[in-house]
């Protein structure tokens, strides 16, 4: 075991370096004690001209400790502590370049630790439950159709008795009730996950009271319970340690609360309060029945694979016993924790092309760091020079400037991942829930290792190209410049490469605050749209109510009966809430103000008239559906026509009333008041004329981010139609302080009426509005950080030829040349580029700007442009100063001396 | 590239007689450079100080072994021994520096 020793001795000697060097000290002692002895043994001579020979004969002693040090395998270690000291002592030395370098570094680290994080999060979700990559979810999919066919209860009942690949297999109905507490008074609609027990041992936890459910709460006749999850315990029940054993009711049902989920726990998705899933109630045909979700556990030692073996089995078996329902359907088993399901291989690869940004913008931001680095390296060209003449390699040379760049990468990084610990901590879930809807509680942006890892990954990256790039431009021939340097003149130049870098990086510069600008503008425009009445006067509140489950053949007639229902709940709950003290108009309306409105294209019923333009104009209109006392309630007079009455509402009556964007640029301004239109579409199938008998005033019918002015058309709807519908309550005060009340009627009126997403009508847009926020605020940090690197990276350039060519002005100045002269002639070249970038950022906002302004410039405009662009230069050449000023100050005595 | 080549032969070289002389009995340093030294008659005299390096190069290499001993005159020395591998080294090391020795004297003894 002879190569055991062998590593036992590289270990010793890479880490146990003390030992080594006591071992090396003693052994050496040891040899010289014995040569002495024996030159005075054998050759008489005396101790200490013994001990001289001993040690000629030896040879240079530190000479051979030093190639013992070196063969110890780990010398490149004391180099590389070395190299970081010195890196630290450069980030302190030039706190400039840092500062800016720095905050480059770790803005491009943020980004991409942010985008990496929620890239995963959509493509790699993990499940924080035990074995979590074995739990699946078992879909039928209709290949027909290419979907997934959710009403499978005959083929639950089925897979549960028959898999033996997947275990505790178990379903949920995901619907929404209202929860009604004893004594709370108001209802508020939870989610609540219909399921069976078997969730809670595919995700088990210890309830924090009470039980989970268990198999006899799902048996018909069972007395109605539910668990409740912490955030409702804590909120609607106020943290009762007696809570079980209390009754609540849900919608119109009455049930008692068995138990308390502990904090976090949400499982199937992102539910609040579970009951039993009644699976002997829902026996239905096959392929009939409510929409459920299926899940199990692979059994132990299966893989997914088999288990799809199995169910495909199963699945060919079904179809050829049913072949009416199953024919075309396959039933197929998939990681449990999906955000996006089904999604296609394009979804993925333009997912993961995130990340190729974020790696570009680091390779582009380093680049600009790599150029203030090179300028730095630059200015220590003596030292490079000193140490190369001194035996240090090129290889050597380059690991240092890369072990600096390191260093500040390093530091960079470290405040990078805090911030974007911090962002997505802050913002994270928001910004996504926003996008999404609810999350699932699997979906938790944090930072995770695996983030951590891959900016490591872009910190070298980074590190690579703001360190080694001009590491190796500076050590290009750095033996030969040891005679020019000496001869008193630098050999290094700013070459085509970061010619390019400075343009690119100046245009940029230019084109950023303009990015900036048009967002504010947006954020502006959105914040002070003129939405035609007090919106803020205006409370709004979604009213809802869910169906109840019935079998297919009593479908449409248990639908008509509930949407009657549901009418009479909203006409009650007009009368009660205009009874309130206060309310000045109740009305109804699907969409609200400055939300997102169904878009359909229309036909005129005329020959079509082309605009000045000799186009034809505008066919695409924003549709709400409204009670014919809408524009009563908003204090909306009609413009032309008549406003709605009750009997419009009926079916077969086809008025409607538009706005004004609808008169000028649909019908150009001509008169609507009698027009015909109908909606676009094939002939195949009915298209009536719709007759417009009145025109309001624009009422925010297109959605706030919506640049086009909208073309409205409002239609008439019974409150009988089928809802949601929202309920918009004109109130004295603070709308919001109507809101339990509101909560209090539905639920009195009717217990399955829910009432959600309150809020006052002017906030309508304050999502989008939070959303175009933070993007602003990233917009100008990436503007500054642009800014910043842009004047440093110009004052880096600058800086470095006055220090390259002091000895030439120097001289220059002294055999009588302009001093001026001198320095225009030196910066000719800098400020071209400089000149150059500016010119190329203003171009290229000119042609954005051309672009969205969707026909030519104003002469104010482009007069704006280039005011513009003169400022940006101005900024540019403040740059400029401190070098020029250092130039001009340059005496040729001093000059001379310098080098 | 020529003093480089040159260097490696002397290393080599060095190895092999350091394998040699541990292949009779366990040595420390000083020893070993005295036995070159006795048994090739003054000849090979080697640099003392380069024999350590060399030392550590083996160990690292598996091919000998080292541990603290006590010499005759009660004195804390390291002791090296050869291991298994170090005399299968040793063995092909000197088969193929017997054939390069015999190739240069056959080219030396024809011109």
């Amino acid at each position: 075991m002879s190569w055991v020793s062998g590593v036992r001795a590289r270990l010793r000697l890479i880490f146990a370096p003390r030992a080594a060097e006591s071992r090396m000290n003693e052994e050496m002692a040891f040899h010289m004690e014995m040569e002495t002895d024996r030159l005075v043994r054998e050759e008489r001579l005396s101790r200490d001209e013994a001990r001289r020979r001993a040690n000629v004969a030896f040879g240079g002693v530190t000479q051979h400790k030093e190639e013992l040090r070196n063969g110890r395998g780990l010398a490149w270690l004391g180099g590389l502590s070395l190299d970081m000291k010195l890196g630290f002592r450069m980030l302190v030395k030039y706190p400039g370049l840092t500062l800016v370098g720095g905050l480059a570094m770790a803005f491009a680290i943020w980004v991409g630790a942010v985008t990496f994080e929620i890239v995963g999060l959509f493509l790699y979700p993990t499940l924080p439950l035990p074995d979590g990559d074995r739990i699946v979810q078992i879909r039928n999919w209709d290949a027909a159709a290419n979907s997934a066919e959710p009403r499978v209860l005959q083929d639950f009942i089925t897979w549960r008795r028959v898999l033996t690949s997947i275990t505790d297999i178990g379903t949920y109905r995901d619907v929404t009730r209202n929860l009604i507490v004893d004594g709370a008074g108001d209802a508020r609609p939870v989610a609540v996950a219909e399921i069976t027990p078997a969730a809670f041992r595919i995700a088990p936890a210890a309830p924090l009271h009470g039980r989970v459910l268990v198999e006899a709460d799902e048996r018909a006749g069972a007395p109605p319970v539910v668990v409740i999850g912490y955030e409702l315990w804590r909120t609607r029940f106020a943290s009762d340690v007696n809570v079980v054993g209390r009754s609540v009711r849900l919608d119109d049902m009455f049930a008692t609360v068995v138990g308390v989920m502990p904090e976090g726990f949400a499982f199937p998705v992102s539910h609040e309060l579970w009951m039993p899933l009644h699976v002997d109630a829902l026996a239905l045909a096959p392929g009939e029945g409510v929409d459920i979700n299926v899940f199990g556990k692979l059994a132990p030692g299966v893989t997914r694979k088999a288990a799809q073996a199995e169910l495909t089995w199963l699945g060919l078996r079904t179809a050829a016993q049913r072949p009416d329902t199953h024919k075309h359907v396959l039933p197929r088993v998939d990681a449990y924790a999906e955000l996006f399901r089904d999604r296609s291989h394009t979804d993925v690869a333009l997912l993961l092309s995130i990340n190729v940004f974020a790696m570009m913008l680091t390779v582009l931001l380093c680049g600009n760091v790599a150029l203030l680095l090179f300028a730095r390296a630059a200015t220590r060209e003596s030292e490079l020079i000193v140490r190369s003449a001194l035996g240090a390699s090129r290889r050597r040379i380059i690991v240092q400037l890369f072990v600096e760049a390191l260093v500040l990468g390093g530091v960079a990084s470290a405040v990078g991942l805090a911030a974007a610990h911090v962002g997505l901590h802050q913002w994270g879930r928001d910004y996504i829930e926003l996008n999404m809807g609810r999350l699932p509680f699997w979906a938790d942006p944090h930072l995770s290792l695996a983030t951590v890892l891959y900016t490591l990954v872009l910190m070298v990256l980074g590190a690579a190209i703001a360190g080694v790039l001009p590491a190796l431009k500076i050590t290009r021939g750095l033996g030969s410049n040891l005679k020019q340097a000496t001869a008193g003149g630098g050999s290094l130049r700013f070459g085509g490469v970061w010619t390019a870098v400075i343009i690119t990086q100046v245009a940029l510069t230019v084109a950023f605050p303009v990015v900036a600008y048009v967002e504010q503008r947006e954020l502006v425009r959105i914040q002070s749209f003129d939405v035609g009445f007090a919106a803020a006067e205006y409370l709004a509140v979604r009213l809802d109510m869910d169906g109840a489950i019935v079998p297919e053949t009593d479908a449409e007639k248990a639908h008509t009966a509930q949407n009657v229902r549901f009418g009479a709940a909203l006409e009650a709950v007009r009368q009660r809430v205009l009874a309130e003290p206060g309310v000045g108009g109740v009305t109804f309306v699907d969409r609200l103000p400055r939300a997102s409105h169904r878009e359909r294209m229309i036909e005129l019923d005329e020959p079509p008239v082309l605009n000045a333009k000799g186009v034809l104009p505008l066919r695409e209109v924003s549709l709400a559906s409204i009670d014919p006392s809408y524009f009563d309630v908003l204090k909306a007079p009609m413009l032309a026509g008549r406003a709605f009455h009750t009997g419009d509402a009926a079916s077969g009556v086809r008025v409607v009333i538009v706005d004004q964007g609808f008169v000028d640029q649909v019908l150009l301004g001509r008169n609507a008041i009698g027009r015909r239109f109908r909606f676009a579409g094939s002939d195949d199938e009915p298209r009536p004329w719709y007759e417009i008998v009145g025109v309001v005033k624009d009422l925010g019918m297109g959605l706030a981010t919506h640049m086009r002015r909208a073309a409205g058309v409002y239609m008439p709807a019974s409150l009988a139609s089928g809802g949601p519908f929202n309920m918009v309550v004109h109130v004295q005060g603070d709308p919001l302080v109507l809101v339990p009340r509101v909560r209090t009627i539905a639920t009195s009126v009717d217990p399955t009426l829910q009432a959600s997403e309150p809020q006052r009508l002017s906030d309508v847009a304050s999502g989008i509005l939070w959303f175009l926020g933070l993007w602003l605020r990233i917009t100008v940090v990436l503007t500054a950080i642009a800014l910043l690197l842009s004047l440093a990276g110009i004052y880096a350039v600058l800086s470095f030829t006055v220090t390259r060519r002091t000895r030439e002005i120097g001289v220059r100045v002294a055999l009588g040349a302009n001093r001026r002269r001198v320095v225009t002639a030196i910066f000719r070249r800098p400020l071209t580029q400089v000149g150059l970038g500016v010119m190329a950022g203003g171009v290229l906002v000119g042609v954005a700007a051309l672009i969205r302004s969707d026909g030519g410039l104003s002469a104010g405009q482009v007069a704006l442009l280039l005011a513009y662009v003169m400022l940006m230069l101005g900024i540019c050449l403040l740059a400029c100063v401190v070098p020029t000023w250092r130039a001009l100050k340059v005496e040729p005595t001093v000059a001379l001396r310098a080098e | 590239m020529t003093t480089r080549t040159q260097t490696d032969a002397l290393r080599g070289s060095l190895d092999l007689l350091v394998l040699k002389t541990l292949s009779l009995v366990p040595m420390h340093g000083w020893g070993i450079s005295q036995r070159i030294q006795q048994i090739s008659e003054g000849i090979l005299e080697v640099n003392q100080g380069s024999l350590y390096p060399a030392l550590q190069r083996l160990e690292k290499n598996g091919l000998i072994s080292s541990d603290w001993g006590t010499t005759d005159n009660n004195r804390r020395a390291r002791y090296y021994r050869l291991t298994a591998a170090g005399r299968r080294a040793l063995g092909q090391e000197l088969e193929s520096w017997k054939r390069f020795a015999t190739g240069l004297d056959a080219v030396l003894r024809s011109t």
